[in-house]
């Protein structure tokens, strides 16, 4: 397929199959038929040209498929009632967007955040499986069943598009977010496999944040979501050095960031900040607002990422947080109040991240000067870590 | 997040399912042997169902395994078998799972008597700049 044609079908086989399932129910006949229209569509139009309405072409074509399909199993008991509804009128469905309604019916609260990430990316974002399964370095056959898994359990819940109520919606547009935070943080922290495709992560979950933060104008944690990832994105060339080991904050060549992305993620934190609630997601934009805009590591505005810190803590505390702070909190007070902070963690059992304490420890053990602590605190990240480049980071730290 | 989970066990001939051909495992109520087997192949095909197993293999007997070491500047074949009373690497599986506390739920539910089943993280190629 030329790069044209499936440009145009990223871009509208949400919209399409938002159409038909807003109109029909039944996801997974919807999608069956929303693909073999794109199959029609990579036959007719580099032949015939594209049409001058794509979408409707293409709801058109999947519509008359569903019918055929839906007709063809009438006698079927499990689908009766679908053709049933067909019977009244058999008016094709309005283009209107439906894409936001496609990405909250993918985050329903039946599916696991991992199966709303794969749903997500395969019937908003318009990813084939293959390129999911690239991104996530699994193999394509494991991607196919939790897409196909996600849409059996849409279907026994009986998901419909309309069952989103006024009401249900602040927790699904939560979850929604959260689905795009997962998709950006896995782009970001996973450095393998993402060049051999032609897909990133990252470009993806922006993209569709900033639909849900255009759709969505007055939600300030949509808003804070977008600021942060553009905010994070514009130091991804500079976290990497040649060998493609990671680069820590401190020693980043700052010439490399993006300002054009810093300078939409502050506005738009601007813009956020004093229109509504402060969430999460805010607050850790402004953290990154902060670090964006300081000309060197030593000119951070510490004192104001050690109250933001502060804030998140008590809005959504993590042993992540609270070791976020402490380093902050090192560069303010000095490492001894960082440590003290620290100490409470050491003893919980349940902490899961327990190589980032230890490095945390370390960091702050070498600017107290007690060397010794800190090389075996580095020796012990490493030992945790499961990240590669993160190991060899820690064992050089270590000396 | 990516584990493997390796099946350490000594079944008495060589065969898989290892449970079936492993003592402790023989000794149980048969009604008790059969409720085991049923969890762990209703765990298995829901795993593969919603994509959280990415493979998994079953090993021959050790005996049938060549081991090559460093010896006299040169690499150096010897043959199986390894000592009869040691337990020793039957098979593995590769899994992906939403964090730690599902992977132990996993390994739990593939442990079984007269064998050692070990969950080890696998290590991935990217990380966290802080």
């Amino acid at each position: 397929m030329d790069s044209g044609v499936e440009d145009v079908w990223r871009r509208e086989s949400p919209h399409v199959l938002g159409a038909l399932v807003r109109r029909y129910g039944h996801f997974d006949a919807c999608e069956d038929a929303v693909q073999e229209a794109l199959l029609s569509a990579a036959l007719h139009w580099p032949r015939e040209g594209l049409p001058a309405n794509p979408r409707g072409w293409l709801i058109r074509a999947a519509s008359r498929r569903l019918v055929d399909a839906l007709r063809s199993d009438r006698a079927r008991s499990d689908r009766e009632d679908a053709a049933n509804r067909l019977a009244p009128s058999e008016a094709p469905p309005t283009d209107s967007d439906d894409s936001l309604h496609v990405l909250l019916l993918c985050c329903h609260p039946s599916l696991t955040p991992a199966s709303q990430v794969a749903l997500t990316l395969r019937a908003v974002g318009g990813l084939t499986t293959e390129q999911i399964a690239a991104a996530f370095l699994v193999p394509p056959a494991t991607m196919g069943q939790r897409v196909s898994r996600a849409k059996a359990k849409l279907a026994a819940a009986g998901a419909r598009l309309g069952d989103v109520t006024r009401a249900d919606l602040p927790a699904r547009v939560q979850s929604a977010r959260q689905v795009l935070y997962l998709v950006f943080n896995e782009g970001y922290t996973a450095s393998g496999g993402i060049d051999l495709i032609d897909v990133s992560l990252t470009a993806e979950a922006i993209r569709l944040t900033r639909e849900l933060a255009q759709r969505l104008p007055s939600d300030t944690e949509t808003a804070g979501l977008l600021a942060l990832m553009l905010l994070t994105e514009a130091r991804a060339p500079a976290r990497t050095d040649e060998t493609g080991d990671l680069v820590p904050l401190a020693d980043q060549d700052r010439a490399l960031w993006d300002p054009v992305l810093i300078a939409e993620g502050v506005t738009l934190l601007e813009q956020a900040l004093p229109s509504g609630p402060v969430g999460p997601f805010q607050l850790q934009a402004a953290i990154a607002a902060v670090h964006d805009e300081a000309k060197t590591y030593a000119e951070t505005d510490w004192p104001q990422i050690a109250e933001l810190y502060r804030m998140l803590a008590a809005l959504a505390p993590s042993p992540v947080v609270t070791m976020n702070r402490a380093v902050a909190v090192a560069m303010t007070d000095g490492p001894d109040a960082a440590l003290a902070m620290l100490d409470p963690l050491l003893g919980d059992p349940a902490l899961d991240q327990r190589h980032r304490l230890h490095a945390a420890r370390a960091h702050l053990l070498d600017l107290a000067g007690r060397r010794t602590e800190a090389r075996q605190a580095f020796r012990e990240a490493a030992r945790l870590t499961t990240s590669t480049p993160e190991q060899r980071y820690l064992l050089r730290r270590a000396g | 997040m990516k584990y493997v989970i390796l099946i350490h066990s000594n079944p008495q001939p060589w065969g898989h399912p290892t449970s079936d051909y492993v003592a402790e495992h023989q000794a149980l109520p048969a009604e008790q042997r059969e409720r085991l087997n049923a969890e762990f192949e209703r765990l298995l095909t829901e795993m593969s169902a919603n994509g959280e197993l990415i493979t998994g293999e079953a090993l021959a007997d050790p005996s049938t395994s060549t081991l090559y070491r460093w010896g006299g500047g040169e690499p150096l074949a010897t043959d199986g078998p390894y000592s009869e009373t040691k337990e020793h690497l039957a098979g593995f599986f590769l899994i992906d799972v939403s964090g730690p506390e599902r992977a132990r739920e996993v390994a739990l539910a593939f442990s079984g008597p007269g064998e050692t089943v070990e969950l080890r993280p696998a290590m991935w190629p990217g990380g966290e700049e802080h």
